[in-house]
């Protein structure tokens, strides 16, 4: 988990966005870390540069001048296959759901810090390099998911789950620290003709938190409000 | 059939005629049985009861018909107006001039009664508007009042009353009342009026005069052309014109010199009204305005502050860093660093709290309730603390709570105002508590910490913007918003926020979602 690493490329970072503050910024930020950094004052030129660049993950504020960052994303979304992370700004819930909606992977809210914006694109770009969805298993805290045996134990007991609570927690694991929507989870566990039906999605999660939540509160499983849930990394 | 409207008929003279022809028709018969000044006697009530009922010149009429009856029908030879006898001669004259009298004399005293009932009625006027006009508070009602009362009293046509332009608007007609139409050419009467400050077409003063500043001039004088029976007076105080009465009278009743009288008081109490009236509404709306400037200078200055200070801090430091140069070291570079990330974290959140409440007082964001379980909220409060703050939370929640209906992240974002302010207020090492549980009417989520509680004294205040407790010296940093903001939201979730103290001590923060939060729609 060391963010320095080695000094080798760390991948290909696009960030769109209008803020010239923001894109030095996070151009610094990024360098520091070894990443390449293109930037895009706007979203007609970030398509452009994706093109040409093919960026291992694509940073995207939604709030664009000319096309938005929504439509950008829809865009992307047609040819582009790396991750997208949003950036939005506080209390525009409805803009964020939007873009994941579309595809985008994960969101960020303005301001954040370094560490929330690199914890990210490493979730993400561990996922897509492939290594995350070969990974046997997955461990967080006392949880561990065994995806090849299908067996989950909490703190080293094993846990009877039934075949939906054990696909929704292992599609969790493989996207651990990122923001699933309830949309993919549906798709994903059920099957497109599902999407919709959060309500059934809400209990199944509660059975799944019942039986793997050894706290008072739920630490593995957090709901991100309005949004889906989330598999949190714990130490 | 109307016998009132029948005896005033021509102004009552038909009547006085038709009374003595149908006497003399009806006494005719009895010709034979009395003597001449026996009928004398007989027509003497009749010209009593006109006078009584009609007037005294009516009754002067009847008078002289009766004693042209008397001689033509009575006094031999009939059908003519010679006389026989002298004595008849003295007689007839005699009734002459006792009918006359007589006739004067009831109807003087008739006048006498009707002028002491309008007097009367004028007084109960002006008693029961002057109670009414000083306990009114609304301008309409009180010309609703007057205007009722004028056409009753003074049996006008129309009443109204003009109001409500003290700004320089046009005159808006304030209350009215009677079946006639409004008068031609009134708007122009009663803008002329109110610039003129005089009034129009008070009927002469008759010797008792008008109060000497009531200037009265005919309608004609004011609008060239236009003629009108009606009355319009300024509602002049000493320092200002409130507006214009009017009163149209019907035909049949011009207004008469005490009716003006009556008119002028009227005004000057409506008047008086409706500038007390005025005031009163000018000074409440002085005193919010205020207010209002009070709080935002007090809103402006926190707010000015609590963005100022996280930055001057910040940039302090880091120009700090900027001028030392190279030669800075770096050990001291990181620390220093490392406020500058806490100060812009705590401008961050003043930024975001100041958001939020903006937004939950303009209504601006409606909670989207849903049902959910408490701990699922309060998994996501704990997430978001610092991991060095977690390990001070411990739980305590019930085992057979409901789930309840609110917005998510709405009640999560209050949930965590609390913890914060918790987690403040007490001792570094101490513990704060998250609970639920079940109460009769719903469930209570309540937040509780060991620190030196809340005194009785400041247990209001603490819900107030930017309100940071006594002992603020010592108090660490932070907006001030935080519980005006879990207040609202848990408001805006049909929850109530209270605080109680905790045993041994310390502080208890409560949300009490009741029994309809909880409930499906």
């Amino acid at each position: 988990m060391s963010d320095v690493g080695a000094p080798q490329r760390a991948g290909r970072v696009l960030v769109i966005d209008d803020e010239e503050q923001i894109r030095r910024a996070l151009k610094s930020v990024l360098q520091a870390r070894h990443y390449e950094v293109d930037l895009a004052e706007t979203a007609e030129e970030g398509l452009e540069l994706t093109a040409e660049r093919t960026p291992d993950i694509i940073v995207l504020d939604l709030t664009l001048p000319g096309m938005s960052g929504l439509e950008a994303c829809r865009r992307l979304r047609e040819w582009y296959h790396g991750p997208i992370l949003i950036l939005s700004v506080r209390n525009a819930d409805d803009d964020k759901i939007a873009a994941l909606d579309l595809g985008a992977d994960d969101y960020l809210t303005k301001p954040f810090s370094t560490g929330e914006l690199l914890a990210r694109i490493r979730a993400l770009l561990r996922r897509t390099a492939g290594i995350d969805a070969s990974a046997t298993e997955v461990r967080s805290g006392d949880l561990c998911v065994d995806f090849a045996r299908r067996v989950v134990t909490v703190g080293g007991e094993p846990v009877k789950l039934t075949r939906t609570e054990f696909d929704i927690l292992a599609y969790l694991a493989h996207n651990a620290g990122r923001v699933v929507t309830s949309h993919q989870l549906l798709e994903n566990v059920w099957g497109p003709e599902y999407v919709g039906d959060t309500k059934t999605l809400r209990v199944h999660v509660s059975h799944l938190r019942h039986k793997i939540e050894t706290g008072d509160v739920p630490r593995h499983v957090l709901t991100e409000p309005g949004v889906g849930f989330r598999f949190a990394e714990l130490e | 059939m109307n016998w009132r409207k029948l005896i005033s008929w021509g102004d009552g003279y038909p009547f006085a005629v038709g009374a003595v022809l149908l006497a003399s028709l009806v006494f005719l018969p009895f010709r034979g049985l009395l003597q001449a000044t026996g009928f004398m006697l007989l027509y003497v009530p009749v010209i009593i009861a006109v006078a009584r009922l009609s007037g005294a010149r009516q009754s002067a009429t009847a008078a002289v018909l009766a004693f042209a009856a008397l001689d033509l029908l009575f006094v031999p030879p009939y059908y003519r107006l010679t006389v026989g006898s002298l004595p008849e001669w003295i007689g007839l004259i005699v009734f002459l001039i006792v009918a006359l009298v007589s006739g004067q004399q009831t109807g003087h005293l008739k006048q006498r009664e009707q002028a002491a009932l309008q007097r009367q009625r004028e007084l109960e006027l002006l008693n029961r508007l002057s109670f009414r006009v000083a306990s009114e508070k609304s301008p309409h009602a009180t010309a609703e009042f007057i205007v009722s009362q004028v056409a009753e009293v003074l049996c006008v046509a129309r009443a109204a009353l003009y109001a409500g332009f003290s700004a320089g608007g046009t005159p808006g007609r304030l209350a009215e009342t009677g079946d006639a139409k409004v008068a031609s050419g009134e708007a122009a009467l009663v803008s002329w009026v109110l610039r003129t400050s005089k009034a129009v077409g008070l009927p002469p003063s008759e010797g008792v005069p008008y109060e000497q500043r009531l200037v009265s001039v005919a309608a004609e004088e004011a609008i060239p052309g236009l003629v009108t029976d009606g009355v319009y007076l300024p509602l002049q105080t000493a320092s200002s014109l409130e507006g214009v009465l009017v009163a149209i009278p019907v035909p049949e009743r011009p207004l008469s010199a005490d009716d003006g009288r009556l008119l002028a008081a009227v005004a000057n109490l409506a008047a008086s009204s409706l500038e007390r009236q005025r005031l009163e509404e000018e000074a409440s709306h002085t005193e919010a305005l205020r207010e209002a400037d009070r709080l935002k200078t007090t809103l402006v200055s926190s707010v000015s502050h609590e963005l100022k200070t996280p930055l001057a801090a910040a940039t302090a430091r880091v120009t700090g860093l900027v001028e030392e140069g190279e030669g800075a070291d770096p050990e001291r570079i990181h620390a220093e660093l490392a406020e500058v990330a806490d100060d812009l974290e705590r401008l961050n959140s003043s930024i975001g709290d100041l958001l939020d409440l903006s937004r939950l007082e303009s209504d601006a964001w409606e909670p989207h309730l849903e049902e959910y379980d408490v701990r699922d909220i309060l998994g996501t409060v704990l997430a978001r603390l610092p991991a060095s703050e977690r390990e001070r939370i411990v739980f305590s929640i019930a085992d057979d709570l409901s789930s309840v209906r609110v917005d998510f992240a709405q009640m999560a974002r209050a949930i965590t105002h609390l913890v914060e302010n918790a987690l403040a207020y007490s001792p570094k090492t101490s513990r704060v508590t998250i609970g639920a549980d079940a109460r009769r009417r719903g469930v209570a989520i309540w937040v509780e910490d060991r620190g030196a509680g809340i005194p009785d004294a400041e247990k209001d205040r603490i819900f107030e913007k930017f309100y940071r407790g006594d002992a603020s010296a010592s108090a660490p940093a932070g907006t001030g918003l935080g519980l005006p903001i879990a207040r609202e939201i848990v408001r805006s979730n049909g929850g109530e926020l209270r605080v109680e103290e905790a045993v041994p001590h310390g502080a208890r923060f409560v949300i009490l979602l009741d029994a309809s939060a909880l409930e499906g729609r």
